[in-house]
């Protein structure tokens, strides 16, 4: 089932035991327990990471960019998500991040938050043009996309058409860097630094671009221990940075990771921000059932609080989102991008999806509708026959995708050891 | 409706005033039409019919029951409830005209939008109420997807 998969998230068959931890999990229902491992469903599966979270045994891993993968590229460039800014406690400031990021290998790091200050500038503009449909989602959170592509397909076209930062940055920077630094562009790596692993999806299959502008994504807990140990013997460094700072950092794009902080800089429009997989999916049903209409952008993140709870961070989320807020203030309210380059960017289409996302293919219990009828009638009587009382053991996650597999023949009734044990008592 | 054994039934009880529950039904509606194969257009119309209708129910009535019916041509939504009815039906279809409470409107509710929005997503609407007994609303959405009101 796993053979050519584009996902993230993946299973070590060795380490997993079968336990039923990661089946409940899962929000899309997209794990099965077969003959004792877990598998995952490919065509469910949104890589939001909730799965990864809970398993005691460390049996799932994401499939990230590897630091050693870059020595492909003569010239290494670092874009790492403003969540890293949040790491290292309260006394590292951004700068010395950038800059042991520069020690560790990479050639270049560019900070992130004037673009996600740029983002939301164009935003503004996009909502000032388009009047409907309302809301627009913000298409920042991959698994938000893809979550859309798979739960909500009619909401694909409320998705609002421009590339999250990563993206836009990535793109301004292949554009000017091979000229600017003398190399070929082949040879120069883009790497995105992030607090999940669902950004390597949308990179190796991009929903709304013909090809990612990224080359890869490091994850901050792999580069953790690297960032660390360079900013340990570093306190002359340390003190250039506070000293001669060299990036100007934006106030408007450094609380980006937070829940709110995308919608925080937009003037004129009402927003509504939701983070963590379940409250995005009732708002979500919610917006399909018509609702929200008074909302102009609805910004939703799968990880709880945001990026900031993004499942491959290392710091604990409430500090880390305690210092970013520290920084926001710090950088404070003024714009560092000026809106005349913004808005010639965005008139070009420089920072629009190539196409919309579409949605994915739906999977109903049958192709014929009088077939499909049938089988969800034979559903209904197989719950009857249910205990109901969700326990896993079969290898579903619940009695009601235990019938659904079953009529849809990937298994058996048999398979419950309630219904089981009572034939074998007879 | 064809024979019954080529339709897929199933009730689901709606109580008055349960603002928690408010769309759940709507929601598990709306999974179940994906899931027989639904288009995703015809899907969103009746999820919008279904919202609207189960919060009426919980706005107004005591206790109601919605049943679902699915052929492969029709859905039928089916809405009884035990409430004050509705006095005068074609006011009430009229955009904007609510009786919602304050308190109702605080949360969102009660724009005065919900019997026509009902009837902009369906192919059918029947209205039968009584005053102090309660509502019966039929809704018909034809999932060929050619609207004929």
């Amino acid at each position: 089932m796993n053979t050519k998969s584009s996902h993230s998230i993946h299973i070590t068959r060795d380490k997993c035991i079968g336990c039923v931890h990661c089946l409940a999990a899962c929000p899309t229902r997209a794990i099965r327990v077969k003959e004792g491992k877990a598998t995952i469903i490919d065509e469910l599966c949104i890589d939001c990471g909730e799965c990864l979270r809970v398993c005691p045994y460390e049996a799932i891993h994401s499939h990230t960019t590897s630091f050693a993968a870059l020595d492909a590229f003569a010239y290494k460039v670092a874009i790492p998500s403003t969540v890293i800014y949040g790491q290292f406690g309260a006394s590292v400031l951004p700068n010395e991040i950038l800059s042991a990021l520069r020690r560790i290998g990479f050639d270049e790091v560019y900070d992130l938050s004037s673009i996600c200050e740029l983002n939301c500038a164009a935003t503004e503009e996009y909502l000032n043009e388009h009047a409907r449909p309302r809301p627009f989602i913000s298409s920042t959170c991959p698994v938000v996309v893809r979550l859309i592509q798979r739960r909500y397909p009619s909401l694909c076209g409320q998705i609002l058409p421009i590339e999250p930062p990563r993206e836009i940055a990535a793109k301004i920077l292949r554009s000017i860097l091979p000229k600017a630094v003398g190399v070929p562009a082949g040879k120069i790596g883009i790497i995105h630094i992030t607090p999940c692993s669902a950004k390597m999806v949308s990179i190796n299959s991009p929903a709304t671009l013909n090809k990612s502008y990224l080359d890869g994504a490091i994850s901050i807990r792999d580069i953790y221990p690297q960032i660390l140990a360079s900013l340990r013997k570093s306190e002359e460094d340390a003190l250039m940075r506070h000293l001669f700072p060299e990036t100007l950092f934006s106030g408007i794009g450094m609380g980006w990771s937070l829940s709110g902080g995308e919608t925080r800089g937009l003037k004129s429009h009402r927003a509504v921000a939701v983070s963590g997989i379940q409250d995005t999916m009732r708002v979500l049903d919610q917006v399909e059932a018509g609702l929200l209409q008074d909302v102009d952008l609805l910004e939703c993140a799968v990880c709880p609080d945001g990026c900031v709870g993004g499942p491959l961070e290392v710091e604990n989320r409430f500090l880390a989102k305690g210092r970013i807020l520290e920084l926001v203030a710090a950088a404070g309210e003024h714009a560092v991008v000026d809106i005349r380059d913004v808005s010639r960017l965005y008139h070009k289409n420089f920072l629009s999806f190539d196409h919309p996302a579409s949605p994915a293919e739906s999977h109903p219990l049958d192709g014929d509708p009088a077939r499909a009828i049938r089988k969800a009638k034979r559903r209904e009587k197989l719950m009857a026959l249910l205990p109901g009382k969700d326990c896993g053991v079969c290898g579903a996650p619940d009695c009601r995708t235990l019938a659904d597999d079953i009529v849809r023949g990937f298994a058996r009734l048999e398979d419950c050891p309630f219904v089981k044990g009572k034939k074998e008592k007879r | 409706m064809p024979a019954a054994e080529a339709v897929f039934r199933q009730e689901f009880p709606v109580k008055g005033g349960d603002f928690a529950k408010a769309g759940v039904v709507a929601c598990k509606i709306k999974e179940l039409l994906k899931e027989l194969g639904l288009d995703a257009a015809i899907v969103r119309r009746a999820a919008i019919a279904a919202y609207e209708a189960e919060m009426n129910v919980i706005m107004y009535a005591r206790e109601g029951r919605m049943d679902l019916a699915v052929s492969p041509e029709e859905v039928h939504i089916t809405v009884d409830d035990r409430g004050p009815g509705i006095a005068d039906v074609e006011l009430a279809m009229t955009e904007g005209y609510s009786t919602a409470t304050p308190e109702m409107r605080e949360l969102g509710f009660g724009a005065g939008m919900g019997l026509p929005n009902i009837k902009r997503n369906s192919d059918v609407l029947h209205i039968d109420s009584r005053t102090g007994k309660g509502t019966r609303l039929k809704i018909i959405i034809r999932t060929d997807g050619h609207r004929t009101t």
